[in-house]
């Protein structure tokens, strides 16, 4: 299926500190899609990437592309203001705007030039009832937005979102000031929209990403270490970080025994180069090897199945440079 | 004895200490005023311009220098006003926080803030003869304008920079441009503080003599012209006081008394106003 965000080679810095790195990923359309991992590990600022918001950080320095529905967002002639409404934005800290409950359901609509008074009063109607919030303040829709609630805060913040009719919501944590009912009736909200929206929410709650995500991205220190279907990733990932990270224990990284460089060498000799360097390791031992192909990087991956050997992880290091960390194993080794 | 609670009680006794001098001095000043302005505080001081001699009559009132110093301060508040919000806001939502020219124009507000106000008086009646301007209501209102205008824009400044910017953020992501962030939201979250600011130049303006002794002037009549002189009450107060007349000093206690009661008056009423429309500010 087309992907509705297509995140190619995405790098960004603070100076010389490196928040994301290399990151390249497809959004499904229409699903919900979840960013896991550690605090600080940058998925805040992925998120920000995509509706450019991270162009209001000071010192940060964005390389790479977003496509959002083929169209590259960090094109010069991007148009923010169209960009921008085309996705909704639950932050982690509900934010209302400082006006009433009214106004700000139909603010977005307002300065997007709408003035007839019929169509506010029904868009107000419409999406406080689609953020399951209606029914709370219909008696006092005049009211100051910042009296509700924490919990009500937030719905009202998703139908001020639903209002200008975007394509996409991101959520980044939108649950974590929440109390347990508030948490769940937005999570029943994003069960019920995720036909019509194509959702991407970060979390770092991992129960939370199995009762919500289709899809699941994990990121680790600024590196993308595993995405895919929430079934696969979330019960059986493939490489040993997420492993760990799902399971709670400490994320280590790997002591390196040798390293293979493969990049600008002549396809042919690959295989050779390749056993000769897995020849000198004992089992259980780790080694690196860089590839500045796609094609070698998948016939390297498939030697998991076909050698029984351990692919632990695969890192993007630059646009067309892949580091693969493999862990020996014997032929016919099992566990 | 515990050396610890010796120091706790030394800074507590100190403490107790500043805030009775600085209350005490806030009572001291106004019960001076009180006790020497209330007997000569009438009907006519409020209602009359001075009569029997020129401006230090001691027959008629202040109404001149009452009218004069409201028009006066209303005016160059205004004026300050459409110079100190667009600055402001340029500072806090066009412009990077460190970049060069917001550190620029932070610190030439700063320095502005500092100059005295006779300074601005003279750069004012320079000012004048270069453009051929008389002392004038006019003149008065530009130079005390340029006087407050740094406390104020510094002022909204900070109010500005106290906003969080998850709000900028939220308003941005619906699809806002930056002036209608500026304009429709942050605005209204830092109105109270901005009537703050507003307020604290406007008091600053009204009741600053030495800015207007050269540019302003001083008449007996009510003020009627942009063009013409126009009476103030800190120079009523000034030059009352100057007098060796016992009668007429008494009447420049009763006209400070009523300019500080017109800061007074003012303040409360700009609290009242803004305080309606900040129902909805996010606390
Ligand atoms: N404006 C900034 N300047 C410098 N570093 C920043 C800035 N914003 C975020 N960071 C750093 O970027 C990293 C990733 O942040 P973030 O995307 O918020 O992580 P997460 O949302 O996963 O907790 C953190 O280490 C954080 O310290
Ligand atoms: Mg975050």
């Amino acid at each position: 299926m087309r992907p509705h965000i297509s995140v190619k080679d995405l790098s960004v810095q603070y100076g010389a500190l490196t928040i994301l790195n290399h990151i390249s990923i497809d959004i499904p359309d229409k699903k919900i899609t979840a960013i896991i991992g550690p605090s600080g590990c940058g998925k805040t600022t992925l998120l920000k990437s995509f509706n450019r918001l991270l162009d209001l950080q000071e010192g940060a320095k964005v390389s790479g592309q977003v496509l959002v529905d083929g169209e590259d967002i960090y094109d010069p002639g991007t148009e923010m203001t169209h960009l921008r409404r085309r996705m909704g934005l639950l932050s982690q800290k509900p934010t209302v705007l400082p006006m009433s409950i009214y106004e700000n359901v139909v603010y977005g609509l307002r300065i997007h030039g709408e003035k007839n008074k019929s169509k506010l009063d029904q868009a107000v109607e419409k999406y406080l009832r689609e953020a399951n919030l209606w029914n709370e303040v219909k008696d006092r829709l005049h009211d100051s937005a910042s009296r509700l609630s924490i919990g009500q805060q937030q719905r009202l913040c998703l139908a001020r979102g639903l209002a200008v009719e975007p394509e996409i919501i991101l959520g980044d944590e939108p649950t974590s000031a929440l109390d347990p009912v508030s948490a769940e009736q937005i999570e029943q909200r994003f069960l019920a929209l995720k036909n019509q929206y194509t959702i991407v929410l970060v979390t770092h709650i991992l129960r939370q990403a199995k009762r919500l995500a289709d899809y699941v991205i994990f990121l680790y220190l600024g590196n993308l270490i595993e995405h895919g279907p929430a079934e696969k990733v979330l019960s059986s990932p493939r490489f040993v970080k997420t492993q760990a990270y799902l399971e709670g224990r400490f994320i280590e990284e790997f002591p390196i025994a040798a390293e293979l460089d493969l990049c600008g060498g002549a396809k042919q000799d690959f295989p050779f180069r390749f056993e000769e360097s897995l020849r000198g390791l004992t089992e259980g031992q780790i080694f690196k090897t860089l590839v500045d192909n796609e094609g070698l990087l998948r016939q390297i991956l498939d030697l998991e199945q076909g050698q029984g050997h351990k692919v632990l992880e695969v890192r993007q290091i630059s646009s067309t440079q892949w580091e693969i960390i493999i862990e020996k194993r014997g032929i016919g080794y099992s566990i | 004895m515990d050396k610890r609670k010796i120091e706790e009680n030394f800074f507590k006794l100190l403490m107790i200490f500043s805030t009775l001098t600085v209350l005490g001095s806030l009572a001291f000043i106004l019960l001076t005023i009180l006790w020497k302005g209330i007997p000569a505080l009438s009907w006519e001081m409020v209602t009359q311009s001075p009569k029997g001699g020129y401006y230090i009559g001691k027959a008629g009132g202040v109404l001149n220098a009452i009218l004069g110093s409201l028009i006066l301060g209303i005016g160059s508040t205004l004026l300050a006003i459409v110079l100190s919000l667009p600055i402001a806001f340029y500072l806090n939502l066009y412009l990077q926080k460190k970049s060069r020219l917001a550190l620029a124009i932070r610190f030439a507000l700063d320095v502005l803030w500092g100059i005295p106000s006779i300074v601005y008086g003279a750069f004012g009646f320079t000012l004048m003869l270069w453009l051929k301007i008389p002392a004038s209501l006019l003149a008065g209102m530009i130079t005390i304008a340029l006087l407050i205008f740094p406390i104020m824009t510094r002022g909204i400044d900070e109010v500005l920079k106290m906003i969080s910017s998850e709000l900028k953020e939220a308003t941005l992501a619906l699809g806002s441009t930056r002036w209608e962030t500026a304009t429709k939201v942050i605005f209204r979250q830092a109105l109270p503080g901005i009537i703050t600011a507003v307020l604290l130049a406007f008091g600053r303006g009204i009741s600053d003599a030495a800015a207007v002794l050269f540019t302003a002037g001083f008449t007996d009549s009510l003020p009627h012209s942009l063009w013409k002189p126009v009476a103030t009450l800190p120079l009523a107060v000034f030059f009352q006081l100057g007098t060796p007349f016992a009668e007429v000093q008494a009447r420049g206690y009763a006209a400070a008394l009523i300019l500080t009661a017109m800061v007074l008056l003012l303040n409360i009423l700009a609290r009242i106003i803004g305080s309606r429309f900040s129902r909805h500010i996010i606390k």
